[in-house]
């Protein structure tokens, strides 16, 4: 039971894709993400950002929903002078 | 339907807006609705969540997010906000908070969760707790426009108190529209209750329908442990997996 609770306790602190919208709205320049998809270069399947599992410790991860790959990882530097971002798979990022 | 990927909202600048505070209704002992004079404000799309930011005496910055719990018809932009009592953000918006208080919010924010009158139905919607709220925007916009769409609203509750917008969802019930509400209370019961008394699980999940064959879009909010339990259980009925839109929240400092 212990173990089990320590479970849960870890995955009451993951969220989602939709968490970071205004974030990804920042480095994608005012695109709405959460809707876009990406399909991932792991297990090869397509999921919405907005269903990816989102991990934040000193940075934030987010990973795919299908096999927990990484599918993206932010990283501020300095205070928030600098964003370091690692973008992995295939993003379908909307245009015009 | 939206094309896959496609945005289904314009791009809004994300730009901090410093919002001022009109109302303040009291949902449940720990809940309240903050009623906000938003500058601008671009008009949101139901289920789309706000970027609040409060910053202290001393420089301190504290950011959360929260859904909008009005519907885009509404007069004012409202946030529902629980009070998680270790946290920075809701012991103060939940709690401190008096109308005249100004604070800064970005957004809105979100479109993988969203639904418009114009996507139809039939539609599933399952709240665990204050998951509700981006939900009751759903049902809101739904009402406000009219819409019929066959809708269940399945609600997880530990008791019948801790039930956000209870009278209104009675009213908006009782109108035999298409809506229908269903609540699940896991914790404590009012005496003679003749509901459901458990968690959500797939039989249940089942009985309130639609079933997958008549393929609702699907929108479940909750704290992750409940999502992902929801989440499996409609899998295991057959709800595609493109059908079921999910958001988590959890504790995250509140």
């Amino acid at each position: 039971m212990e173990e089990e609770r320590g479970a849960a306790a870890r995955d009451a602190t993951v969220l989602d894709g939709n968490a970071i919208a205004a974030l990804l709205g920042e480095i994608f320049g005012g695109s709405e993400m959460t809707s876009a998809t990406r399909g991932c270069g792991s297990c090869g399947q397509s999921h919405p950002i907005g269903e990816h599992r989102l991990y934040r410790g000193a940075g934030l991860v987010l990973r795919c929903p299908g096999c927990g790959d990484v599918a993206l990882v932010v990283v501020e530097r300095g205070g928030e002078a600098v964003r370091e971002v690692q973008l992995l798979g295939r993003w379908q990022v909307a245009v015009g | 339907m939206a094309t896959p990927g496609a945005p289904l909202v314009a791009p809004v600048p994300l730009v901090w807006r410093l919002v001022t505070v009109v109302e303040v209704v009291d949902e449940t002992p720990h809940a309240r609705t903050l009623a906000l004079d938003v500058p601008d404000w671009p008009g949101h799309v139901a289920g789309q969540h706000l970027d609040v930011r409060l910053t202290a005496e001393d420089g301190y910055v504290a950011e959360r997010s929260y859904s909008i719990a009005s519907a885009p018809e509404d007069a004012r932009v409202a946030l529902t906000v629980e009070r998680i009592d270790d946290g920075e953000v809701s012991p103060y918006l939940a709690g401190e908070l008096v109308v005249g208080d100004q604070f800064e919010v970005r957004g809105p924010v979100g479109g993988h969760f969203t639904w418009r009158a114009q996507d139809g139905g039939p539609l599933l919607l399952v709240a665990g707790g204050s998951g509700l709220v981006p939900l009751m925007a759903m049902v809101r916009h739904r009402a406000a426009r009219a819409s019929g769409a066959a809708t269940e609203l399945l609600v997880s509750s530990r008791e019948r108190e801790a039930v956000l917008y209870r009278d209104e969802l009675e009213r908006l019930a009782s109108a035999e529209d298409g809506l229908n509400v269903v609540y699940t209370l896991t914790r404590s019961r009012p005496a003679g209750w003749s509901g459901y008394a458990r968690r959500v699980d797939a039989p249940m999940l089942a009985e309130v329908g639609p079933a997958a064959s008549a393929s609702p879009r699907v929108f479940v909010c909750g704290p992750t442990p409940f999502v992902e339990a929801v989440a499996d259980a409609l899998v295991s009925l057959g709800h595609a997996a493109e059908n079921v839109h999910t958001e988590r929240f959890g504790p995250t400092g509140g």
